[in-house]
């Protein structure tokens, strides 16, 4: 929404929509910072090594009865047992969601990366969610009902299950007032959350973007899934596999910081170069059989990124280890790429992580801008046998390769696609 | 092309005082509270007040029929109708909506109904919760059900946040118009009270009555309709005495934009502790009226920014004069914004 570039005026001027003027379609964003946090580790050199290893990160959850659910492992992040909020006294530590104190970690990644120590000239924070603060809200919710007495606590617990709330924490962390855009299309909300801070970079209303998604495993959505008989029973998910039989949950947080060329103030590590948003109607849950929302948002976003399929050098595909999904995508991916798509490689890294919601998009273009610098592809792993929907080239090792371009799917219930397509830089 | 050029075509609102924006316009135009009703709460009797306003049975015309409704919470019923009643405003056929159509819906707490019982019966037995309830607990499944109804396959999203976070969304659209993405967009905001809801509210203060609703507005770079002619904001703010100390600059870089007569629409409860520094940031200059829409409606949460802004296009219809809009939000950032004709 800003006219202007810098956070210590935005929040004092007028911000007036008059200066919205469309830029050119082809307008590369710039990257110039990456933080990521995940089951696999915290960081990106961490999670570079695990996915080098071919490293899985599924262990029993803990965080809360699992003796009466199908399913009871997920990708569980060993968050650090200090205070991670400096800013904040101690006693309010327990009110920051799981997923947010992920976040924040991330955000400081990013900003070290980018060279920064704060958020001052950062325009806006647009962070995708599925779940928000979910406990909070078990919290509250369970509060209420085992007793009808007014408590007094019960105002934090309500306060802080709003994930604005969550995200004016971090903005205090660094004593930052810009706008907080929260977007919550489910599984492709850290996807859309990077696109639309693009978005916002393209069209000129702001130069400078913390784009991400964080999402921390909760109670209810565990369970959720579990009722869907969404979870494999052995969590373990093996997408691509003729067999599979689920995904499994993971959780975690990923953010990038965007910069129009213009004001780029620290070396690029890639580009965002095209994204596109579509919706599924054909379920609220389940995908259209033939891809056709991913095949628009594939073909939009390379459009938008001026290249062919056969330019992709990797995707990291949606690629949850469900019947339904996992056919679904690759039906897509050959319509879109053609006689290109044997070429193009493929996988999944919800195979190691596990499938982290409103933060998988995030967390996966990070990967793929990890692919780019470090020019190299992630497995796809645990499979046995390729389902035969499958057309394009799995990668079912860690492999070195040569690539410019990378692209990320994310499909989330309600039918929310998402594409982004990343490119490479080498400084 | 620019926001200065989007129009607010058409306008919808379902709200506690009814299925139209009429009825709201008409509700807070007499400027009486609505009444308000003990809200029940399962199991034990609270020993504290506790008071809602709920919005009244769905009128049978404005029950809308389609598979993905069946099962839907109110607050996608809600937005349906508020929604098709903004298409028609507009001039559209609802039966046939306009392609190139995108939707952007703005919440803040969702489908609490819907998460409060799948949540309990996962309490109970996790292993005889139902899968049918939990899709329908995902903060986006309004909007795609909104959107499967009305067979929009672009651009469709979800904003959690203050309800003021609609000036997001709306510059949001307005980039989408501009840019060629949609056409014309749908803006929504919409929340369902529950229990658990309308307790929470207490908490931030004992009178504040909770209350529901949608407003829907028909965004479009043609056709007539007033516009969005000024957003201030955000002015950001990490304490509430932060955002005291914000609202007289708000008020006065939305003053600096405009001189005539004006209505002013403000976000007052009725509670003089939470409204004092809004009502005392703009009282510099005189109103030809003041509407106060929670006041007689409830605090409908995430709904209530879409409901002042239904109601200032009518006013703006109406009057044909501009409406300021406050919006001081509670827990991030202020906003204001300026209606004209």
């Amino acid at each position: 929404m800003n006219t202007c570039v810098s956070s210590s005026t935005l929040h004092t001027t007028n911000l007036i929509l008059s200066s919205l003027v469309p830029s050119p379609l082809s307008k590369n964003i710039a990257i110039t910072g990456a933080g990521i946090v995940s089951p696999l580790g915290m960081g990106w050199q961490a999670n570079e090594a695990a996915l080098a290893a071919d490293r899985t990160a599924f262990k029993p959850v803990e965080l809360f009865d699992t003796r009466e659910f199908i399913a009871k492992t997920a990708g569980v992040v060993d968050l650090p047992a200090e205070n991670l909020f400096h800013r904040i006294p101690a006693h309010k530590q327990t009110y920051f969601d799981r997923g947010t104190r992920m976040l924040l970690m991330a955000i400081r990644e990013a900003l070290a990366q980018a060279g920064r120590e704060n958020m001052e000239g950062i325009d806006a924070m647009v962070i995708g969610t599925s779940a928000g603060a979910m406990p909070l809200g078990e919290a509250y919710f369970e509060h209420a009902h085992q007793d009808a007495a007014r408590a007094p606590a019960q105002l934090s617990r309500a306060e802080y299950y709003q994930p604005q709330r969550q995200m004016s924490s971090i903005a205090a962390e660094f004593d930052w007032r810009g706008p907080v855009i929260i977007v919550s299309n489910a599984c492709a909300s850290g996807a859309n959350a990077i696109g639309w801070a693009a978005d916002m970079i393209r069209s000129g209303r702001a130069k400078r973007v913390l784009a991400g998604g964080y999402d921390a495993i909760a109670r209810l959505v565990f369970a959720g899934f579990d009722t869907l008989r969404a979870l494999a029973p052995s969590g373990i998910p093996r997408p691509f596999d003729a067999h599979r039989d689920g995904l499994a949950l993971g959780e975690g947080a990923a953010v990038m910081l965007l910069e129009a060329e213009d004001v780029r103030q620290s070396a690029a590590l890639g580009n965002i170069s095209g994204y596109a948003t579509a919706t599924d109607l054909h379920h609220l849950t389940q995908p259209d059989p033939a891809g056709k929302a991913a095949i628009r948002t594939m073909t939009s976003a390379c459009a938008q990124a001026g290249v062919s399929p056969a330019q992709i050098g990797y995707i990291n595909s949606h690629g949850t280890g469900t019947p339904f999904n996992d056919v679904a995508e690759a039906s897509a991916i050959a319509a879109w790429a053609g006689d290109a798509v044997a070429g193009i490689p493929v996988s999944s890294t919800k195979s190691a992580m596990g499938h982290l919601l409103g933060g998988a998009g995030a967390v996966e273009a990070v990967i793929c801008l990890m692919a780019l610098q470090g020019q190299w592809l992630p497995a796809s792993l645990n499979v046995r046998e390729i389902d035969p929907a499958v057309h394009f080239d799995l990668v079912r090792q860690f492999r070195r390769a040569s690539l410019d371009y990378a692209l990320t799917n994310s499909f989330g219930f309600g039918g929310t696609n998402a594409t982004l397509v990343l490119q490479r830089r080498s400084a | 092309m620019n926001a200065r050029n989007i129009r607010i075509r058409g306008v919808g609102a379902v709200s506690s005082a009814g299925w139209n924006a009429a009825a709201m316009h008409t509700a807070v135009l007499a400027g009486t509270p609505l009444p308000s009703r003990s809200c029940a709460r399962p199991g034990d009797v609270r020993n504290w007040p506790c008071e809602s306003r709920f919005a009244p049975p769905a009128p049978p015309e404005k029950v809308a029929r389609h598979p993905r409704l069946r099962r839907s919470s109110a607050i996608t019923r809600y937005s349906v109708a508020a929604a098709l009643e903004a298409l028609a405003d507009a001039g559209h056929d609802p039966s046939a909506p306009p392609p190139g159509l995108g939707i952007l819906f703005v919440m803040m707490n969702g489908c609490v109904n819907y998460t409060g019982r799948f949540y309990d019966e996962v309490l109970q037995n996790p292993a005889q919760a139902s899968p049918l309830i939990f899709p329908e607990t995902v903060f986006n499944a309004p909007a795609s059900h909104v959107a499967s109804f009305l067979g929009v396959d672009g651009a469709v999203s979800t904003l959690l946040g203050s309800p003021n976070s609609i000036m997001e969304a709306l510059d949001t659209a307005a980039f989408w118009i501009g840019s060629g993405i949609v056409e014309e967009c749908l803006l929504i905001a919409a929340e369902e009270c529950d229990w658990l809801s309308a307790e929470a509210l207490t908490y931030y203060h004992p009178k504040l009555i909770g209350s529901e609703g949608a407003g829907a507005l028909l965004l479009s770079a043609s056709g007539d309709g007033p516009r969005v002619s000024e957003i201030i904001g955000p002015l950001g703010y990490l304490s509430w005495q932060e955002r005291c100390d914000l609202l007289p600059e708000l008020a006065a870089q939305t003053l600096a934009q405009f001189q005539g007569p004006a209505t002013l629409i403000n976000d007052r409860t009725g509670i003089a502790k939470l409204d004092h520094t809004e009502i005392a940031a703009w009282s510099g200059r005189p109103w030809d009226a003041v509407l106060s829409p929670k006041y007689v409606l409830g605090e409908s949460m995430g709904a209530s920014s879409a409901l002042q802004l239904v109601l200032g296009t009518l006013a703006v219809r109406q009057t044909q004069q501009p409406v300021v809009i406050s919006m001081p939000g509670s827990n991030t950032a202020a906003y204001a914004c300026v209606l004209t004709p």
